[in-house]
């Protein structure tokens, strides 16, 4: 067997393939899916906060009303806060009846009880606008206690750690990286693997195995060349996210390692699909199986020291140490050990018994 | 006589009774089938697996997943006091301080000895530092929690309420330029007199505003605290005494509660300040996923089990049975809707939702499902249908969830039937409009989906492998032979035409000043398209003649279907928008949306230019596919442009 004979009829079966899904507009729709996927992520991620009527509450017009024995300190420490002012009242009936009629955005009761200042927070029900007021009154009141807390140092056996300045820094940072891009570059694998056992069980399911196995290709041949077409599609999707982060503003870090990892994983799951074709000859068990074990091999990788999505992130991040660059070579392995496996299993199949 | 009406009741009982047999029938078929269509082998082995991931869940939450583990880096050596909190924190990764490795971007924070010495300028540098903060401030009240006297350890002490409120947004008395803390000189001294405000009238208070924008000089800040210490007192009471009736009645409905709702909003809080959070600001939407995602579940078994009519002729045998085509898909389609339904029953008893929950469900479901049943009558294979489920499944949740998360902001948020649930979970009443608002659209689009799905559920397209858009044609096709189909095609169209409109105006949103221009284009393409694309299906079908007159009729049918339908949504949704105080900038959403909505609200006559334009664009679109494919495509680029001219000339009119 020279290697131009061999490699040819694989690379056949993953052209027909990917020309059926191009034929289909399957990929136009997948790609599609994936550009309206980004455009809503960073709706969500970038729009949000702007789309939000900043006329309300803007973060430099936040106005709470005070009143009780403590007021004061409250308003010490609000003078520090640039987006609080503080607005002193008489008692909490006035407090309230202010609240109530739209004066106020927050209200605070205090009082001195118990060598303590206990206040009482009243804010409007939830709504985005609550969030931020919450925050808002949060770090307002951290102040007070850190004030509180100084004032009564002597009384205190251990010193604080410095609280750094604050800094003018992206809150959806850690989500961008951490959630949404790990999720973004797993997508395009998982959809892969559901592809690749529909390939192959329809074929089955329709007959036309039996038509391809005239042709001069043995069965793994024919696996061999499916799994090639959907293995492939999943790394060119996540360069496409990844350019589509980059255009959105979202640099990620180490593509090729990236890449790799997205080639890794779409290996095993495009293998496990067509395991499960070939083992159960049925599209609805081979699907159930498939999102079932897939689930299941995915949930037991948190038991590895670096969880993918945690290797994704530090990667995308740059922040990759050499724990992180040594799991995306496991995987790699991993990948190159599953598909030796499943040739040999396929190659004892007897082709008979599928269709 | 008597026994001729005595019947026709009878009769049309019995006929109730052979259909409801039939789709019970079918349905009993559906649910037998599925449920041994998966050997025992494949459900022992799905079940070993369920049963693995039920053992490794506490292994798992146990550790649990931080996914943000050593993203960032910083630079400590151990003498220093922030050593031991960002060794605490699995979030950083300690290394030692090197000014060349901030240098290189490998390094975020640089400490030397008690304070932050460097940090990158890069986002990531700025987010390390928001990070290092808070983890500080956990790490020292980790600290104080061993002090021996816990009442300096936390000398405060917080509750959080909440108490609803019916205003529409918050107007400061003047007096806050009094207590302005950016008067840091002289403002201290005023607030230490804690005056009240209602006290004694003020002339002055216009003064005060503009005087606390320019506050940071000390003189200024003087003149107005000294002139503004008083509040209208009376002008506030008058004003705010229309609200204070319903603000009293529901406060503090949320306070203390320990169900998964509460838990999800934050409900009430106490403890020290750093114990309190802030309510999820997503809550809607980890709600529309509990409620959504069950959906995206059931639609792939449908899909697939409609699919699977399709592959082999299967699906043959129950055509040729003695049932009729709606009998086969709503017994086909009931085992799913009725789980689908199950599941949101459950959720909502979980959630101590009312049956309001349920019933905003339907219409989702429904929707769904017809999406599903339309997209695996269209698909060709199963990858397809994978395909076209994910797109189902993307597209209809975010319709549902988008605008849910916007629930308090503005009453828009109620095309979304998931606002409803929000609502509802939260406590607040439903008006029966409301209810109607957010229902209605979708059920009306999931109808009309069902119908073209069945337009297509025969030999003809159930069998062979016809391109998507010649399906696409028959679907459309199939209900016209008269001229005034064609007029009603048009109007039940336009449930896609203002959901395809949403979708652009939350997409081109984020763009800016462009978006405007944009989204008149997509708007123009939208309804040009919805306008003739059954007229050019008709035609390829040879449902009419292809003469000139004819084309001109056809087109003009088309557009007083659109204008009239049109209308009457506008005028549902206004009649209802408007009930409620709906702001400028909704206003302008619409002016954005329809483009010719404030003309119409202008005045009565201004609708003949509307009605003109969509009789005008349709029937040049018409009298070009009357001729061929290409002539068409010419035809409704020019519709498309006029249509683009009319609103840009609108928009423009209105904004200049």
């Amino acid at each position: 067997m020279s290697g131009e004979w061999l490699s040819d009829p694989r690379a056949t079966i993953a052209r027909r393939d990917l020309a059926s899904l191009s034929r289909e507009k399957t990929i136009v729709l997948a790609l599609l899916i994936q550009l309206f996927i980004a455009a809503f992520s960073s709706f969500l991620v970038v729009g949000l906060t702007s789309l939000y009527d900043p006329g309300s509450v803007s973060a430099d017009d936040i106005v709470i009303g005070v009143a009780g024995d403590d007021a004061d300190a409250l308003v010490e420490a609000a003078r520090e806060q640039e987006s609080v002012r503080t607005l002193t009242y008489a008692d909490e009936e006035s407090l309230m009846a202010a609240y109530r009629q739209g004066e106020v955005h927050a209200a605070m009761i205090t009082d001195g009880a118990g060598g303590r200042i206990n206040v009482e927070v009243v804010a409007p029900t939830e709504s985005i606008e609550t969030t931020l007021l919450v925050d808002q009154a949060r770090t307002l009141l951290e102040k007070v206690e850190a004030n509180e807390r100084e004032a009564r140092a002597g009384n205190l056996e251990r010193t604080l750690v410095p609280v750094p300045d604050d800094v003018d820094a992206s809150q959806y940072f850690g989500f961008t990286y951490t959630v949404l891009v790990p999720l973004l570059l797993f997508l395009p694998p998982f959809i892969s693997g559901s592809v690749a056992v529909d390939a192959l069980t329809e074929e089955m399911e329709r007959g036309t195995l039996e038509l391809l196995r005239v042709a001069p290709l043995s069965l793994v041949d024919i696996v061999d060349g499916k799994a090639l077409a959907m293995v492939l599609i999943a790394p060119l999707q996540g360069l496409l996210w990844i350019g589509l982060l980059g255009f959105n503003g979202i640099s990620v870090a180490n593509v090729v390692p990236l890449l790799a990892m997205v080639t890794a994983f779409a290996t095993i799951v495009v293998v496990v699909g067509l395991l499960l074709g070939v083992l159960t000859g049925r599209r609805r068990q081979a699907q159930l199986l498939y999102s079932v074990v897939v689930l299941f091999g995915f949930g037991t990788l948190t038991l590895l020291p670096e969880h993918p999505a945690t290797t994704v992130a530090k990667l995308a991040v740059d922040s990759a140490t050499t724990g992180t660059l040594l799991h995306v070579a496991g995987y790699v392995v991993a990948a190159a050990v599953a598909f030796v496996l499943a040739r040999a299993v396929v190659a004892r199949t007897d082709p008979e018994t599928l269709s | 006589m008597s026994g001729a009406s005595d019947s026709r009741p009878r009769r049309a009982l019995g006929w109730l009774r052979k259909r409801a047999g039939n789709v019970a029938r079918i349905a009993r078929w559906e649910v037998t089938k599925n449920a041994g269509g998966v050997d025992r082998r494949t459900v022992a082995i799905a079940l070993v697996a369920l049963v693995g991931m039920g053992a490794l869940a506490p292994v798992v939450l146990s550790q649990g997943i931080a996914l943000d583990d050593g993203i960032y880096r910083v630079g400590v050596t151990e003498d220093s006091p922030y050593y031991d909190a960002v060794a605490a924190d699995d979030t950083f990764r300690v290394q030692d301080p090197d000014i060349e490795a901030l240098y290189a971007e490998k390094q975020e924070i640089l400490i030397s000895g008690d304070h932050v010495a460097r940090f990158a300028t890069t986002t990531k540098g700025r987010a390390a530092v928001a990070e290092l903060r808070s983890t500080v401030q956990r790490y020292n009240d980790g600290l104080m929690r061993a002090e021996a006297n816990q009442t300096a350890a936390f000398p405060v002490l917080v509750n959080l309420t909440y108490v609803s409120r019916n205003v529409t947004g918050v107007d400061p008395p003047a007096q806050l330029a009094i207590s302005n803390p950016d008067d840091r000189s002289d403002g201290g001294t005023t607030d230490g007199d804690g005056d009240g405000p209602g006290g004694d009238g003020s002339g002055t208070d216009g003064d005060g505003t503009t005087g606390d924008s320019s506050g940071t000089d000390g003189s200024s800040g003087d003149g107005t605290s000294a002139g503004g210490d008083g509040t209208a007192g009376d002008g506030q009471s008058g004003d705010g005494s229309g609200d204070t009736d319903t603000a009293s009645g529901s406060g503090s409905e949320n306070v203390g509660g320990s169900s998964i709702a509460d838990r999800l909003t934050g409900g009430s809080a106490s403890g020290a300040p750093s114990d309190i959070s802030p309510p999820f600001p997503f809550r809607s939407l980890v709600l529309a996923f509990i409620f959504v995602l069950p959906l995206n579940f059931i639609i792939q078994a449908y899909g697939s089990t409609v699919l699977g009519e399709r592959i082999n002729r299967r699906g043959e045998l129950l055509l040729v049975a003695p049932v009729s085509r709606g009998d086969i898909i709503a017994g086909k389609t009931l085992p799913y809707f009725a789980g689908a339904l199950g599941v949101a029953t459950a959720i909502t008893l979980a959630l101590q939702g009312s049956v309001v929950s349920v019933l905003a469900i339907v219409p989702l479901a429904l929707l769904f499902l017809s999406a599903t049943f339309l997209g695996a009558m269209f698909a060709r294979s199963f990858k397809e249908l994978t395909f076209v489920t994910v797109t189902i499944t993307v597209s209809l949740t975010s319709y549902a969830f988008v605008p849910a998360i916007f629930t308090e902001v503005t009453p828009i948020a109620l095309i979304s039937p998931l606002t409803l649930v929000v609502r509802d979970l939260q406590g607040q009443a439903i008006t029966l409009g409301q209810f109607a608002f957010s229902t209605v659209p979708p059920t009306l689009t999931a109808v009309v989906c069902f119908g073209l799905g069945a337009g297509l559920y025969r030999e003809e397209d159930m069998f062979t492998q016809r391109p998507i858009p010649l399906k696409v044609l028959d679907a459309l096709a199939g209900p016209i032979s008269k001229v005034r189909h064609v007029g009603v095609m048009t109007a039940v169209l336009l449930p896609f035409v203002v959901v395809a409109e949403l979708v652009v105006v939350a997409l081109l949103f984020a763009l800016g000043e462009i978006s405007i221009v944009l989204v008149l284009a997509a708007v123009a393409i939208v309804e040009e398209l919805a306008k003739s694309l059954h007229i050019y299906a008709s035609y390829a079908h040879s449902r009419f003649d292809r003469g000139l007159r004819r084309a001109l009729t056809l087109g003009v049918a088309s557009g007083v279907g659109f204008f009239l339908a049109e209308k009457f949504q506008l005028i549902a949704r206004l009649g209802d928008l408007t009930s409620r105080d709906i702001g400028q900038a909704q206003q302008n959403d619409l002016a954005v949306l329809g483009a010719d909505v404030p003309l119409a609200l202008v005045a009565v006559a201004l609708l003949v230019a509307p009605l003109a334009l969509h009789v005008v664009t349709a029937s040049i679109s018409a009298v070009g596919a009357r001729r061929s494919k290409s002539a068409y495509v010419g035809a409704i680029s020019v519709a498309i442009a006029v249509h683009f001219a009319y609103n840009l000339t609108v928009v423009s009119f209105l904004v200049g």
